[in-house]
């Protein structure tokens, strides 16, 4: 059952980020409020895999991609509502998903993440050559879905929208996150041999939340189409953006439901901040490089995680010994007592 | 059906394109095989060799091959500093994953840094002989691809004698096939796995000098590498050098006799289509061992 405080900490968080549109003093804050947004409900979608199963995917950018690409296709060439395209594209991607998931799934982490790059890089690949449907590097413009609202108008919309889609993202990651599956699939991050042995369908569980996972990335990928109108397969296949989710998802903490929400506010707000001053240049990489280091070889759990501990130190709350310790706390624990003797 | 001579000219490519595959692919698995991290920035310090050749030549004016001299030691300190610094002291439970995303970051920062020192634009070495080639049987080799594949296999040949006929090669060979009972034998397994990583890195300095031979270069370009290199370790088992090297050449022929009808572009998803058949139906590779199973 929620606690009071924790009640109290959803309804800030999303008074907080419903009343953004109506502060933000210019629509191009609202603009960068809308990217945000989206890189939370992505970085949310990615740690469906990343939090629960430990898998990390460096090719959720492109699943995204694919989503965005599906809804404008079914738009401009099937001539679809706008919205339908969008659910039929997520649907598609999911069922894509599940060949894509049948060869990275059966063997063990190093494999999966061999299999991500590897959609991404196939992917820009197809797209860019591809340019009799795609349009190739030239771009494909998306028919706006409210074609009489004013650009203000259309950001306010698709701020709620993306809203409403990281609330759906995070309601799914809760629900599973208390389930049995969820048990299941944390139980394949902390020793998957373990699991498999106590009756756990390791292959099976994977399967699902990897599908689950690229529906929601596709959904969030369309609907950035529906709002931004124009795709390039540079910027929708990038190697990039996948890395991003990861740093956020990472720096937020893959543990906790809020965590890669936390970190995309971060890392989004800083990308944002520093296109707007020094545009594009190489050292984004390197940035993106030294932190996303910084947070694997110092912070491999996140800030949220970091945060609650000094909390709860500082009101001296003993831990309850009923709580959920990762296979690699206990070995530290271990080898400290080891130590101590 | 193209002409003979074309195909037997594709052939002819598509091995000498192996063998360079084959180098780099051996030096993943090396990294495969010590602590089982797929070193996703193999293939920027390919490109950052092949740029410090570039700069060696345009700058200094001396034969690009000249700077392995620097490149080679250097980036053998490189990798041992990167294993011993690095690597080694992430956790050891998430260490497959955690190793993949440091050295993404580290393949991020190298690209940075080449784009930011030498912008985006795309560089060529103009050499001397760089246009020369030999007439066999009606198809044209250039020289600079075949100074590359002689590289390519004096380097294979000479980490063949290494891991074979040295004291060190059997440390390392050791530690790779059981990490605990080599330490049980007295081999320091913590050195011994820094200066594998040391020779891995090494191999891609070799690479890189002699991808920059006749390749245009910009710091994107190893993602063009990484890509295909994966595949082929996947293919040919993860951790098996044999393997890797078998499925490079055999890969590189492919990629080449498809350049044919395909163009360069589609020909390159060869290597994707067979990393996802390999992944779909024989998930430990075609040549691998024991290691690859679980990976």
């Amino acid at each position: 059952m929620l606690s009071v405080s924790r009640a109290v900490g959803l309804v800030v968080l999303a008074a907080a980020v419903l009343s953004f549109p109506g502060l933000a003093p210019n629509p191009y804050i609202l603009s960068a409020g809308i990217v945000v947004l989206n890189y939370a409900v992505l970085a949310t979608s990615w740690n469906f895999v990343g939090g629960f199963t430990g898998y990390i995917s460096l090719g959720h950018g492109a699943l995204a991609g694919l989503g965005g690409y599906g809804t404008a296709l079914l738009v401009t060439k099937a001539g679809l509502p706008s919205f339908v395209a969008l659910a039929v594209a997520a649907l598609a991607v999911a069922a894509l998903a599940v060949p894509i998931g049948l060869a990275a799934l059966r063997v063990r982490g190093a494999s999966f993440v061999i299999v991500s790059i590897a959609l991404v890089l196939i992917l820009l690949l197809v797209f860019q050559s591809w340019s009799s449907v795609t349009g190739g590097s030239r771009g494909l413009v998306v028919p706006r879905p409210f074609p009489d609202l004013l650009r203000p108008e259309h950001h306010r919309v698709f701020y709620y929208l993306f809203a409403g889609l990281l609330a759906l993202a995070l309601l799914a990651w809760w629900v599973i996150d208390r389930s049995r599956f969820g048990l299941g699939l944390k139980a394949i991050r902390e020793d998957e041999d373990k699991a498999e042995a106590l009756g756990t369908p390791t292959f099976t569980y994977k399967l699902i939340v990897f599908v689950v996972s690229a529906g929601f990335t596709a959904l969030a990928g369309g609907l950035y189409a529906l709002w931004f109108g124009d795709l390039d397969p540079v910027f929708q296949f990038s190697i990039l953006t996948g890395s991003y989710l990861v740093l956020m998802a990472l720096l937020g903490g893959v543990r906790n439901l809020f965590g890669p929400l936390a970190g995309a506010l971060i890392v989004g707000t800083a990308l944002e901040y520093f296109k707007g001053q020094f545009g594009n240049t190489p050292l984004h990489l390197v940035a993106t490089g030294v932190l996303l280091g910084l947070v694997v070889m110092f912070m491999p759990d996140g800030v949220l995680p970091a945060i609650t501990g000094l909390w709860q130190r500082l009101r001296k709350s003993p831990q309850s010994s009923i709580r959920e310790v990762s296979a690699a706390d206990l070995q530290t624990e271990r080898q400290r007592a080891e130590v101590a003797k | 059906m193209p002409s003979g001579a074309l195909l037997f000219q594709s052939v002819i490519l598509g091995l000498l394109l192996g063998g360079l595959y084959a180098l780099l692919a051996a030096g993943l698995t090396l990294y495969f095989g010590i602590m089982r991290v797929v070193m996703i920035a193999h293939s920027a310090f390919l490109i950052l060799a092949a740029y410090l050749a570039w700069w060696t030549h345009t700058r200094l004016g001396i034969d690009p091959l000249l700077s392995m001299i620097v490149t080679v030691p250097l980036f053998f300190g490189a990798g041992v500093l990167l294993q011993r610094g690095l690597l080694s002291r992430l956790r050891a439970i998430t260490l497959t994953m955690m190793s993949v995303l440091l050295t993404f970051a580290v393949a991020l920062i190298i690209e940075g840094l080449l784009g930011y020192a030498f912008t985006g634009t795309q560089r060529r070495i103009q050499l001397g002989y760089g246009s020369a080639g030999l007439q066999v049987f009606g198809a044209r080799i250039a020289v600079v691809k075949l100074i590359a594949f002689g590289l390519a296999v004096l380097a294979l040949a000479a980490l063949y004698l290494l891991m074979k006929k040295t004291t060190f090669g059997w440390a390392l060979r050791a530690t790779i096939q059981h990490r605990d009972a080599a330490r049980l034998v007295g081999i320091d397994t913590e050195r011994v796995a820094g200066y594998g990583f040391g020779l891995g890195l090494a191999t891609a300095a070799i690479g890189g000098t002699a991808l920059s031979l006749d390749t245009t270069i910009y710091p994107s370009l190893h993602w063009h590498w990484i890509g295909p290199l994966m595949a082929i370790i996947v293919v040919g088992g993860l951790g098996s050098v044999p393997g890797a090297a078998a499925a490079a050449v055999l890969l590189g022929l492919i990629q080449s006799l498809l350049q044919i009808p395909l163009g360069t572009t589609w020909a390159q998803t060869i290597f994707y289509l067979a990393l996802f058949a390999t992944l779909a139906f024989r998930p430990q590779g075609f040549f691998g061992g024991r290691l690859a199973q679980r990976f």
